[in-house]
Parts: C-alpha cells; structure tokens; sequence
C-alpha cells in the first residue's frame, strides 16, 4: 500500500467521523428533565393478590436493566435519570420519595419553618451511619450543599437547583462569594439549619432530590480526583449499597445492614445490567433473567394484553413552541389555529402508541394537586386546548386577513430519530389542514435544536419539559418575559405579574397560590396560546408478576426499590 | 528491513497527528457543548462551567493544550462520564470488542477459506453451489437480523446459550457467529475466485503435469497465492471487526466500544471523541503496516518493494 493512501483512509476515516456526527441524534429528543415516572401507578398488588399486600418469600434478588452506563455516583455531578435513579437507591436526603409522592422522612426526622418561611430547621436522627460506621450529621449536608455550588466543582445541577432557592447561592456559585457564605449551617450534629433567599413552598420536595444528598468530607476528600469512580470509591448511607460495578456492563447493590431502617428493606440483592436494545431486553425477560423490561413502539403494541404489562405515565409535557417574533405566529388567531388543528388523540394512539396522553394544558396530569381538596391541577383546569378542525380555520381565516396574507410557509423544527420523523410527518399533515400553510420539517440533532431555540431561529420546533420539583412552578415560571427557556417571545404583563404574584407574596398561602397557577395556565395556553400542547409522555414496561412493593416516582430516581420485595417466584 | 519500518513508523506518527489535527477542528464545528443540562442553565452559569474545563479558550489554544497532552500521553477526561480518564474508558471498552472481532475473525476466515478451497476444487458441483450459497446469505443479510434471528432462536427458543450479557465464554458465542458471517462470506469470495485463478495458471499446470498430486498443488501452491488478495481485504475487515460492531453491540448488550464513539459524538464529549478516533486511527495504520509487511512474508517478489529503493 502506498503512502499517500494513508492519507486517503486517515481523511475517510475523518471523513467519516464527521458524517456519523451530522446523523447522530439520539433519542433523548426533547427530554428536558429527568423526572419520569407517576404518583399514582405502583406495581404492587397484582391480579390475585388483592387486598392482601403480600409478604416477601424466597429469594430476595430482583435482576433489572438500565439504559446506558452510570455517567456518575457523585450526587453534586449527576444530571441524568440513569445516575439519579442509583443515588437514590443507595443514598438517604433529608427527606425521600414515599409512595405516592409524599415526602418521608429520612435522615432528617422532622422539621420547622420559621414564620416567615425562611429558616427550616431540620432536626436529624441520630441513628443514621455511613457504610464505614461514621454517623450522618448536619456537617455532611452542610459540605455536600456547599460542594454543589462552588464553582470549583463544576456542577450544573447544583447551581441549577440551588441558586435564588438556598440563600447567596447564586453569588457563591458565580464566584463573587465564598462558599463559607451559603445557607445552610450546623448549629449542632444533628440540626441543620437552612436559610432561604425567598419562602419556597416546595423546599421539601427539594430535600429528596439528588443534588441535595449529604457527603462525608472526609471521605470525598480523602478519595480526591477518585471519589465516586468505582464501587469501592463511593460511601453510602441509604437501603443499598453498591458492591461492584463493572462500567458500561452490570453493577451489584446489596441491603446495607447498618442502614438506619434496614428492617424495612426486603431486597438482598438488585443486579443491574446494561441494555440498550428493546429487542433484547424483551428476549431476556422472556427468557426470566430479568424481571422488568422497558418496552418501545412496536413491542407494546406486540404485548398489548399481557397482565405484566404496565404503563407508566410521566408528567413530562411536549408541545410545539411557536416563535412569536415571526410575523404570522405573532398574532394570536394562527397561534389558536395551530392549536386547534392539531388531532392529539391520533397522535398518541397511532404514531406513538405506548399510552401517552394527550395533552390538554402546561400541566400534566397527576402531577400538582389543590393544597386542600386534592383535586388534580388538570381535572380543575380541564381541557383549554381542543380539536377542531372548522374553528381552526376560522381562526386562521381571520389571521390571514389581520395580516392580509394568503399563503404562508413555516418552518418545522424537528428531531432525527424514527419516533420524531413520523411524529414531524403527522404534525406537517395535520398543519397542512389550514388553508395556504405550508410546513417545511427541518429535522435536527438534539444539540443542534437547542441552539436555534437560543437563538431563536425556527418558527415551530417540538420541545418538551420535565419537573425539578413537584409545584406547577416548574411549568409555568419558563413562560414570564425573558425567561432563560421562554425563547418563544412571549412577553406579558399580566402573565409575569401572576407568577410573580405567587412565587411571593403568596408563597405561604397555598390555595390562593394554586388557584393562581390555574389562572396562569389559562392566561398561557387559552387566552394567549403560547404554545400547542402535543403530548404528555408515557413508558410501557413489562414487570414479572411476583416483583412488589416498587414505587414509581414523578422526579428523581424513576424508582423506589426499598420497600420492594419478590412474593411468588416459582 | 528496519530502516523500511523506521521510515513507516514516522509516516504513521505524520498521519496521526493529521488526523488529530482535522478530527479536533471538524470536532469543534459540531453544535452545543458538553454540558447535559444546556437547555435549563443560564447563560452566566454555562460560561463559569465552561470556562473551569478550558471550552471558553480559542479553539487554536484549545488545540494546543490538548496537542501538548498528547504529547506525554494524556487524552484527557471524559464530560460524561464525569471525571474519569478517557485511556481507562477506552481500555475498559476495547476488551470485550477485541475478543469478539479477534474470535470472528479467525473463525470466520477458517471456515470461509475452506469454503472457497472446497467451493474452488469442486467448481461447478455441487459443494461449489451450497458453499457460493453461504457466501451470498453471508454476505446480504444485514448482521443485525442474522443477530436477532440467532438470539431468538438459539438462545430463547432452543436454550443452548445465553440470551444476552457478558461475563463467561458461552456470552461469547452468538455474537461471534454473528459477527463471523461477513468475514466468511468475504474469504469464501476471494478464496474460491482467486483458487480459480490460480488453479488454471500455468505453473500450476506444470507441476500437475510434474506429477504432484492435487492437494499437494492446491496447499502449497494455490493457497499461497490466493492469500494475497484476501490479506488485503482482510486487514480493513479486521480493523472494522475489533474496533466494536455498534449493532451486535447493542443486540447482545456487550460493553463494548462500539457505541461509545457515537454517544460521545451525540453528547459533545470531545475528549472521549478524539480518544477514540485516534484509537481506531493508530489500529488502523498499523494493521496497514502489519499487511505491507505480510505481502513480504506471503509473496517474496514484493518483499520490501518501496522501502528499498
């Protein structure tokens, strides 16, 4: 072979490097959080086993798979679903995820507000070690909050959660301040006291989330560039902890004996294994090495009436942004067009068909519930978006003429995965229903989406949200004049003026504050239609019948595996 | 013969600082950074984090500091996997896809050799057909319905191995024949045309007239000239084959390096994307080199042929 073919196949091998880069995409389209899961939906008491909860019998080892690779087991760098799901599962916050989404006390065995909502006192139980016998105590919340925000971490979620939440966190996390500053304080071992830039009605919820579990300092110290790199780097303090992992392929957890509530922990063991395909996630439960198996497209439709088949509904919310600044989508009748146009009920039985619902509001169902009489946000709120193909062309007849316009060409935004494909084709058909309108999908890589929405550069793009915390907050603050994710050039007055209305002055009176938030929703979605709600996501997944006791969770780990137990397994 | 090598040594060194030098500019044109919350950070946090792992400096500095660190050997770490040494992803990852390319090959090369010998000797019979048969099945059903199919049926239905996973040597088995029908339809090609070839030559034709028997011929004159054409195709193969199968990866859930490429592409993690795209590049030129210096081994009359002039 001669020289200068080297050159050749080292440029074609660059060559190709850069062709694989424009085609990657991935499927995490549009995902913007990682909350997954729902409060209501638990996989216990199956057909059978009615009123009787069952007891834990046999072997208690439940073999599982996950998507990917553990990107990190420190709590101060995890962003992802995959990451959370196994910090949560071998770690204790302050508080932890119970069933239905109510928060139980963990380390902290209770707490109080001040009266102005921003000191919260946590008292901590004193019964909690680590896995190396040192007790859990205030100054590990206090290192582990302050580690978060420096900026010498480089955490994104720390700054992320914390900052205009945890008092001078922002100032800290922008290096203006020392991290000594932060709010958050030891007054003895076993009480932590934290204070809050403004009252923050959904604090609690924030104790339980990964970013806010404790570290032991002189362990995370004493580990140094290791900490949290392999099983024996990492220290727990929760249900499990982990004995081995081995990177990219399986890790092991086993019941932490010395855990503070370990006689309610069931499960001796939970192997993990990495499976990326469906297909083979199928075969293997199939074949009973597994005992759940995440299901897509095609495999649900395939094990439709199966009784292990359960649908997971997740208060993860697409919809399609529309960029006010261009001149047809700033007038509110072809934004209202749009919004009626749309055949959601199609969209979610035909093209993705794995149970998402159609989504109705900015809101997601089962997600926040009235302070007082526990009715759901959406059932109050119902549906402010609807189909119907006669209005939406009227309300386009009308903007057309408002602009003195006849035909008009906008630009889709789309994903390149197979699901986001059929999905832009489905949305292009059903846009096309409004007279003269013509859509152009331009399909994008994930990363690639997100710039033109900073820069905002598309007139319609599909784009989704998932919670950080469990307040319709999380949904609705996005909306206000200049948000960091507006990025739709909506600007209202009144809207800013209702959710500034809420997070402040009534930040201690929960029912006003809610009814509020209604208000907010219909301002956004039916008064001004900022946006045309598509979906709110569901996952199908197979669960062998004798796994019980797993709780499935709105935010954080996708799962609660400490009350788990096997019942039945031949 | 060393001064041969020497000279190829610094030619490959050349090549990989080349390929560096477009894989970290075409790199850098990729959209987005690293960071996996992009979409819910402020713009000021995204500088501060950006600007702490060095993304903030002019990608002719980038360029630099990373060139430098390669230089003593440093690759660099992983974003998502946070902190970890990307020459400890790669060597994690490279096992398991070593193994199973190294195993499809030599298999697969066995059996599809024998198969064209067999196809080439029987010409036009009736072993030819069956064997041409494999080799067209081989060659046209792309790997990922043979994996599925093989998964399917052999390790759900009929039970004789397992499923899917990692850990013992019966793990290895499916995705090694999986991965060893393209090979064998590849040497069964080129063997059977080029024994053709060769078998009706005339220096073939005079030691059969010589009077030495047929499988005497076909073994120690045949089979040597035919490997010329096969080694050539066989070394890119072999590259393709250990460097990780993205497919057979992922359907058989080896922790292979395979899909790491194309996740650290989707998730900007650019010293994961050099790390490996220098890895493949170095395994690729020195299996080129391993090839030239084969021919000299296989085919005295081009032993050295350039490096001596």
């Amino acid at each position: 072979m001669r020289k200068t073919n080297w050159l050749l196949l080292g440029l074609a091998l660059v060559l190709s490097m850069f062709l694989v880069a424009c085609s990657g995409g991935g499927d995490n389209n549009a995902d913007g959080g990682e909350g997954e899961g729902n409060t209501e939906e638990k996989n216990e008491g199956n057909e059978g086993s009615e009123g009787s909860e069952g007891e834990p019998s046999g072997e208690q080892v439940l073999n599982i798979t996950d998507s990917a690779e553990i990107p990190t087991m420190d709590p101060s760098m995890a962003t992802d679903a995959v990451a959370f799901q196994w910090l949560g599962s071998t770690m204790d916050g302050l508080y932890r995820l119970g069933e239905n989404a109510e928060m139980e006390p963990a380390i902290a065995e209770s707490h109080e507000q001040s009266e102005d909502a921003l000191t919260w006192t946590f008292k901590l139980r004193e019964d909690a070690t680590w896995t190396n016998g040192d007790p859990v105590t205030a100054h590990d919340f206090v290192y582990a909050w302050q580690r978060a925000v420096n900026p010498e971490t480089g955490s994104e979620y720390g700054p992320y959660m914390m900052n205009g939440v945890i008092k001078n966190a922002e100032a800290i996390s922008n290096g203006e301040m020392a991290v000594e500053e932060l709010g958050v304080t030891a007054e003895d071992d076993y009480t932590l006291k934290v204070e809050l830039e403004k009252p923050i009605p959904y604090f609690l919820s924030l104790t339980a989330f990964g970013t806010f579990l404790p570290l032991n300092q002189d362990f995370v110290e004493e580990q140094g560039d290791k900490f949290a790199l392999e099983a024996e780097n990492i220290l727990s303090n929760g249900p499990f902890k982990m004995t081995e992992w081995k990177h990219e392929e399986s890790w092991k957890l086993v019941k932490n004996e010395d855990y503070w509530d370990a006689e309610n922990v069931n499960l001796e063991e939970i192997n993990v294994s990495v499976v990326k395909e469906t297909s083979t996630r199928v075969n293997l439960y199939d074949s009973g090495e597994i005992d759940a198996a995440g299901l897509s497209g095609e495999f649900v439709q395939q094990k439709a009436g199966s009784e292990e088949l359960k649908t997971e509904e997740e208060p993860v919310l697409f919809y399609l942004k529309m960029n006010q600044q261009h001149e047809v989508l700033g007038n509110v009748n072809a934004r209202k067009a749009i919004q009626s146009v749309i055949n959601r009920e199609d969209l979610v039985n035909v093209i993705l068909a794995n149970g998402s619902l159609p989504a109705v509001g900015d809101i997601p169902q089962n997600f926040a519930k009235h302070p007082e009489s526990g009715e759901d946000f959406r059932d109050i709120n119902g549906e402010l978006v609807e189909t119907n193909v006669e209005k939406a062309q009227e309300h386009w007849a009308t903007a057309m003429e408002e602009l003195g316009k006849d035909s008009v060409e906008l630009e889709l935004l789309g994903g390149d995965s197979e699901v986001a494909k059929e999905m832009d084709a489905y949305l292009k058909n059903q846009l096309e229903q409004l007279e003269g309108l013509t859509v152009k999908v331009k399909p994008v890589p994930f990363k690639e989406r997100l710039r033109l929405d900073t820069e905002m550069e598309y007139d319609l793009q599909n784009s989704g949200w998932g919670p950080d915390y469990i307040d319709p907050n999380t949904f609705l603050n996005m909306w206000v004049t200049d948000g960091g994710n507006n990025k739709t050039g909506y600007s209202s007055e009144e809207y800013d003026a209702l959710i500034e209305k809420a997070n402040n002055e009534l930040a201690l009176e929960p029912v006003k504050r809610f009814e509020t938030f209604l208000e907010a929703e219909k301002m956004l979605i039916e008064e001004d239609a900022v946006l045309a709600p598509l979906y709110q996501r569901a996952s199908a997944k197979l669960w062998k019948p004798y796994v019980k006791g797993v709780i499935t969770n709105p935010m954080g780990p996708d799962y609660t595996y400490k009350y788990a137990y096997i019942d039945g397994k031949e | 013969m060393a001064r041969y090598i020497t000279k190829r040594l610094i030619y490959m060194l050349l090549t990989l600082i080349i390929i560096a030098t477009f894989s970290f500019f075409l790199m850098k044109m990729l959209p987005g950074t690293p960071l996996t919350m992009e979409d819910k950070l402020s713009e000021t946090q995204k500088e501060i984090i950006l600007e702490k792992y060095g993304l903030n400096d002019p990608v002719p500095i980038q360029y630099l500091k990373y060139m430098g660190g390669l230089a003593v050997g440093d690759l660099g770490i992983s974003f998502q996997f946070d902190n970890r040494e990307v020459t400890d992803i790669i060597m994690d990852r490279i096992g398991p896809s070593m193994q199973l390319g190294a195993q499809a090959l030599i298999i697969g090369t066995i059996i599809g050799m024998l198969l064209g010998l067999v196809a080439a000797i029987y010409h036009n019979g009736f072993l030819d057909y069956s064997s041409t048969f494999v080799a067209v099945i081989g060659k046209s059903i792309p790997s990922f319905i043979f994996a599925g199919l093989l998964q399917y049926f052999i390790a759900l239905k009929l039970g004789w191995f397992p499923v899917a996973l990692w850990g013992s040597w019966q793990h290895t088995v499916l995705p090694t024949v999986a991965l060893a029908m393209f090979p064998i339809a590849i040497a069964a090609r080129f063997m059977r045309t080029e024994m053709l070839e060769v078998l009706g030559s005339d220096f073939i034709q005079t030691a059969r007239a010589k009077g030495v028997n047929k499988f005497g011929v076909v073994f120690k004159h045949g089979v040597r000239n035919a490997l010329i054409p096969l080694v050539t195709v066989m070394g890119p193969l072999a590259v393709g084959l250990m460097t990780g199968t993205l497919v057979i990866e992922k359907i058989f859930a080896v922790p292979g390096i395979g899909e790491q490429f194309v996740t650290s592409i989707t998730t900007n993690d650019f010293p994961i994307i050099m790390g490996t795209t220098l890895f493949f590049s170095f395994f690729f030129i020195f299996i080129i080199l391993v090839i030239d210096l084969l021919y000299g081994i296989i085919d005295p009359r081009i032993r050295l042929a350039e490096g001596e002039k």
